[in-house]
Formats: C-alpha cells, sequence, structure tokens
C-alpha cells in the first residue's frame, strides 16, 4: 500500500479518559492503516476500544496521544469548526441505534448531510432519490422512522451516510440492534456499496458470524490491537 | 431553510402534552394582559369621555392672567369680551360650539348653616347644545330662561350637609370684582351626583347672567370648546392658537388632557399595573420556559450528538432551538390574543358590573376593548421571552460532546 493510496492514518494512538482521581485507557499505542476502497471490520469485545476508535478516526474525539491523518491531514491540528467540516464533507456516520431524526421522514433524513452542505434543492432530490434506490428503500421514502422496521431503519441510515459521497463511511456496531437475517443484509448492503460505489467502509462489530462477509479485519483486544489481517476467501469483487 | 424551519415546526410537536401546556401557559398569559389592558382601556376611554362630556369640553379657553388669579375674586382676570373670542374659536372645522363659564368660590347658606361651595355658572343652551350633561338625580336642569327667583343646581353632597332639597331656597354669597361682598337667594330645582363624593359635597350650579348679577361683572372665567371628536383635539388646537393671538387679552388655550388631573392619574395608574403584569408575565413564561427547553434539550441530546457528528455547524444547533421556541411564542401569541379576545366578548355580553371604586358611588360596567396595539405588545412580549429563554438549551445544545452525546441513553 503506498502512503498515497492511504485514506486514514492512525499512527501510534493512545485514548485515556479520566475516571476518578486516575485514567482509564480505553486505546493503547493502536496503529492502523486504511487504504481508500477498502471493506473493514474492527472486532473485539466490548470494552476493547472500538469505538473509541472509530469515534477519533471519525473526528469526533481526539486523541491524548498519536495522531490520526484523513487524506493525509492530521486531525489533531485541526480547528473545530474544520473537524466539522471534514465530517461533513468527508466522512458518513452509522450508529448502532439509527440515530435517525424522527420527525423527518427517510427522504428527509437521508437528505439533511446536504442540507447542513447547502446543496441546492434540486440536486438534493436527485441525490436523495439515487442513495434512496440504492439501499432499496425507494417505496418507503415518505415514512417516518417509527413506521420502519429496524433494518429498513438502518438502510435509511446507510443511505444517509452516503448521499454526500463521503470518502469514509464509519459504522459502529450497525448490526448490533437487528436479527442475524437483518444484519447479513446490511453487512451486504453495504459491501455492496463498497464496492459499486468505491466507498471505504470500516465497521466495528463484536458478532462473529458477520466477520465472513469482510475484506480484512482487525482486531482489538484491551485497547490494543491484536491483530490485522485480511479475510480468507473474502468477499473482494 | 424551509427543511430547517420545518424541522424546528415539527421538534415543537414531538411531546404534544408538553407543547400544550407550553402553549396554555403563553397563551394564558397573553390573554391574561389582554384582558387586563382591554379592561383598562375601557375604564381610560370611558373616564375620558366622562370627564369631556361631564362639562370639561375639549378644549378650553382662558385669559393668561386666569392662573395667577384670586380665587375670592376670579372675573378680575376673566375674559371680557367673551362673545368675539367665542366666534373667533367657532370659525374652524370640527367645532361643535362654544359655552362660556364662570368658575367661583362663595359661601352658600341655609339661615342657619354656611358652608363653602364650588359653582359653576353656565349658559344652559349652550351646554346642552355641546351634549354637556348634569348628572341630576333629583329635579330637573336649569331653565336658559327662568321666569322667577334664580336656580340652582347642587350637588347631593352639598343638599344632605344643608339639609335642603328640590325646590327650597338658599343664599349665596360672593366677592364682587370691587371686593364687596354680595349676596342672591336661589331656588333649589335639582340635585346633582358625579359620582365623586367630594365634589358633590361642594358643587354648585347656576345660570351665568345670575353668576356675573351675583359677582357684578359681565365677564366669564373661560370659554369650553366642544368638537365632533375626541381624537380631533390637536389638529384643532394648533389651528385654533394662531387665532387667539389676534384678539386685545392675551390668551391661553389648554387642552382636555392638560385639565384632566384626575384622568391622567388614572391613566398613569392603570398603566404602572399593566407593566407591571408584563413583567410578571415576561419572567413567569422565561423561567417556566427554560426548564421546557431544558428538558426537551436533554431528551435529544442523542440526536443532537449525531447531527453535530454529521458536521452540522454548532450555530445551527443554537438557531434551531431558538427557531423553534421563537415559534413556540408565536402560537402561544396566537392562542392568547384568540382566547383573550374570545374572552372578552363573552364577559362584554355578561353584563357583568364591577363595584364602585373608591370616592365613587356608581357601579362600573365591565367591558373589555380589543386594541391591536395591546395584542401586538402582549405577542411581542412573550416573544421575545420564549426566544431569551432559549438562549441557555441551544448554548447548552450547541456545546455538547460529540462522543458523549451519542452514548446518552
Amino acid at each position: 500500500m503506498n502512503a498515497s493510496d492511504e485514506l486514514v492514518q492512525v499512527e501510534a494512538v493512545s485514548r485515556r479518559f479520566p475516571l476518578d482521581h486516575n485514567y482509564v485507557s480505553a486505546l493503547d499505542n493502536a496503529s492502523l492503516h486504511v487504504a481508500a476502497g477498502e471493506f473493514l471490520a474492527i472486532a473485539g469485545p466490548s470494552g476493547s476500544g472500538k469505538s473509541t476508535l472509530l469515534n477519533l478516526i471519525g473526528c469526533i474525539d481526539k486523541p491524548t496521544s498519536g495522531r490520526i491523518l484523513v487524506e493525509g491531514v492530521d486531525t489533531s491540528t485541526l480547528s473545530p469548526s474544520r473537524m466539522s467540516a471534514l465530517r461533513r464533507e468527508k466522512i458518513g456516520f452509522v450508529f448502532q441505534t439509527f440515530n435517525l431524526i424522527p420527525v423527518f421522514t427517510a427522504a428527509e433524513n437521508v437528505e439533511f448531510p446536504l442540507l447542513i452542505q447547502r446543496v441546492g434543492s434540486h440536486e438534493r432530490k436527485s441525490r436523495v432519490a439515487a442513495a434512496l434506490e440504492s439501499v432499496g428503500l425507494s417505496a418507503r421514502a415518505n415514512h417516518r422512522p417509527d413506521l420502519l422496521s429496524g433494518g429498513e431503519r438502518q438502510r435509511v441510515a446507510v443511505a444517509r451516510a452516503i448521499v454526500h459521497h463521503p470518502a469514509l463511511v464509519l459504522a459502529d456496531e450497525p448490526t448490533a440492534n437487528l436479527d442475524t437475517h437483518n444484519a447479513t443484509q446490511l453487512i451486504d448492503l453495504m459491501h455492496d456499496l463498497n464496492r459499486r460505489l468505491g466507498l471505504t467502509f470500516i465497521f466495528s462489530t463484536h458478532d462473529a458470524r458477520l466477520l465472513e462477509h469482510t475484506d480484512r479485519i482487525v482486531r482489538l483486544c484491551d485497547g490494543q490491537v491484536e491483530s490485522d489481517s485480511p479475510v480468507q476467501g473474502g468477499r473482494r469483487g | 431553510m424551509d427543511k430547517f424551519l420545518l424541522l424546528a415546526f415539527r421538534n415543537i410537536f414531538r411531546n404534544r402534552r408538553r407543547t400544550l401546556m407550553t402553549l396554555m401557559m403563553v397563551g394564558g398569559g397573553v390573554a391574561g394582559l389582554l384582558l387586563a389592558g382591554g379592561y383598562f382601556a375601557f375604564m381610560t376611554h370611558g373616564l375620558r369621555e366622562s370627564t369631556i362630556n361631564d362639562g370639561l369640553g375639549h378644549i378650553q379657553i382662558f385669559t393668561a392672567d386666569h392662573f395667577r388669579r384670586d380665587e375670592a375674586r376670579v372675573l378680575d382676570t376673566g375674559i371680557e369680551n367673551w362673545r368675539q373670542v367665542a366666534a373667533t374659536v367657532s370659525t374652524g372645522g370640527h367645532v361643535r360650539g362654544v359655552a362660556p363659564r364662570i368658575e367661583f368660590y362663595g359661601m352658600v347658606s341655609n339661615g342657619t348653616k354656611a358652608a363653602g361651595f364650588m359653582g359653576s355658572a353656565v349658559d344652559p343652551a349652550a351646554e346642552k347644545s355641546l351634549g354637556f350633561v348634569s348628572r341630576i338625580v333629583s329635579g330637573r336642569d336649569l331653565d336658559p330662561k327662568p321666569a322667577g327667583e334664580v336656580e340652582a343646581l347642587i350637588g347631593v353632597g352639598l343638599a344632605k350637609s344643608m339639609n335642603v332639597s328640590v325646590g327650597d331656597g338658599l343664599t349665596l354669597l360672593a366677592m364682587t370684582s370691587d371686593g364687596a361682598l354680595n349676596g342672591v337667594d336661589v331656588e333649589i330645582v335639582g340635585l346633582t351626583n358625579s359620582g365623586v363624593a367630594e365634589l358633590d359635597a361642594r358643587s354648585l350650579r347656576i345660570t351665568l347672567p345670575a353668576a356675573q348679577r351675583l359677582l357684578q361683572s359681565d365677564r366669564v372665567t373661560n370659554l369650553v370648546v366642544g368638537l365632533d371628536a375626541t381624537d380631533n383635539t390637536d389638529r384643532v388646537a394648533a389651528e385654533m392658537a394662531p387665532r387667539l393671538r389676534g384678539l386685545p387679552q392675551q390668551m391661553v388655550l389648554k387642552k382636555w388632557i392638560d385639565l384632566a388631573t384626575y384622568y391622567k392619574q388614572v391613566n398613569t395608574m392603570f398603566n404602572g399595573i399593566f407593566l407591571f403584569m408584563g413583567v410578571i408575565v415576561f419572567f413567569m413564561v422565561l423561567m417556566s420556559s427554560v426548564n421546557t427547553l431544558l428538558m426537551s434539550m436533554f431528551e435529544r441530546t442523542r440526536e443532537i450528538g449525531t447531527m453535530l457528528a454529521m458536521g452540522t455547524p454548532r450555530g445551527w444547533i443554537v438557531a434551531l432551538f431558538m427557531v423553534e421556541a421563537t415559534l413556540l411564542g408565536v402560537m402561544g401569541a396566537i392562542v392568547g390574543v384568540v382566547g383573550g379576545n374570545l374572552l372578552g366578548m363573552l364577559l362584554n355580553a355578561s353584563g357583568l358590573h364591577m363595584p364602585p371604586p373608591p370616592g365613587y358611588t356608581v357601579a362600573i360596567p365591565f367591558r373589555v376593548l380589543h386594541v391591536p396595539a395591546q395584542m401586538i405588545g402582549a405577542s411581542l412580549l412573550v416573544i421575545v421571552s420564549l426566544a431569551l429563554a432559549s438562549i441557555l438549551p441551544a448554548i447548552r445544545a450547541s456545546r455538547l460532546q460529540i462522543a458523549e452525546a451519542l452514548a446518552h441513553v
């Protein structure tokens, strides 16, 4: 992998949180390089540092030490507003609990990242339609989240994460609230989008059954990278 | 921007019960202000017109020396050729008529007892043509051309203290313009009740010729000008003032508001009460809304975290909360204006009366005027109050730590 291909570089990153008069280390000297177009799973038990690592890569938290580069930009040097702009333009998020805006319809939820980028209304409309179609939810565009199933909500969340054509999609335990069938479908959907649109996906999971659907697995344990290996017979297209 | 407003609008109805309570509170505040303000407006409007129609008129003309007069010899500073002055002021538009007056003081006696009085000598025909009515509770008004004795109307309080009634006689004593004491016998033809007990204990009214005979002068103290509408007072006064400057005596023009001391006191009092109520409503809405909006913020912590994670500028979060609160204020104001006006109409139709205020003897009807300025003012008050109340929750929401907000349960 050439440095120029690298979308994300995690270099000796640690993250400690204060706890009473002490500190708890959520991530300890972790390093990771992710190339553009990868479909990568971060695996590990609860408390291993998966969410912390995704938060740091997603610029919603800052490392205690080490540095993270996204498209070659050292995120630790960015001001809060530049971090916000980086997230807005370069990163899409999928959350464990879907985190859709309950008063918006599916289409309006998908439209939101375009609204905050001040994309014109005509283009917003066409991009939202394309994103919903790519997740197979065109027919549910005008439904509010409470009228959608868990699987549908998460697909709306995926459409929201990709609608602004980000360089990177981060999904923190996206299947944790789904049954096995929906979970497998969601991972396959994300993998399909990865292949068709060339989007880079990094998602965390502790469900071993889903890992065979990925190309590369980074295993964390106690905040440290335990292993980083491609999946034998992975589904790289 | 339309979607942003839509989001704010829909957020208001997330917790319908809480929104309903907030709307009731805000609307109740507005309605309360409108009812109180509408009642005060009715009182002040009624007081204004009754003050004018009870004889104050819209404009009064005095000599410049009148305000330095000796109260025992009021006509020394009176208007000499009052008919010429009356003709001068009558030439302008909107003037319905001019009534000459002599306001004087003296003693009244029933032969065994004497008391001071505040006299008013009038031309009954001119007074009647201007619609100035004496509130006669017994007997009749003064005859413009009485055949026999000098006629008098006296206040009910004065009649009681002098132990006289309609048909009885009294003797008036007053100082003439050359300093001599003069007297005239009068027949009481009616008793008046102004509603102000202190005034009724001293008031007395006779005809202008009778007073001129008593005071030995053909002058008058003032001319009362009646207009077609109170709202024309300022315009007519501005047109009239230059004409008065051409007269031999130096004249002073006073508008009704300059002479209506009691009206001004009542108006000031009502304005003060209304302002105080406004301050109470402002803080009531402010404090309770801060709590409501903070609750709303805590409930939406994870959603705000999600929006921030997606790169929503923090200023947008502040704006979202402030727009939501402002929209809530607008809706509360609409509820209050509609509710307040409907309630006002109901109260007006009910025919309620308020007990007489201190110093009054007549019950006052309860009416609520619908005043657009009050509706706008009360609405702006609650809208601003809610917008201010949203600042703290909005800033707290915008400063949430994203990772913590996303983990919020």
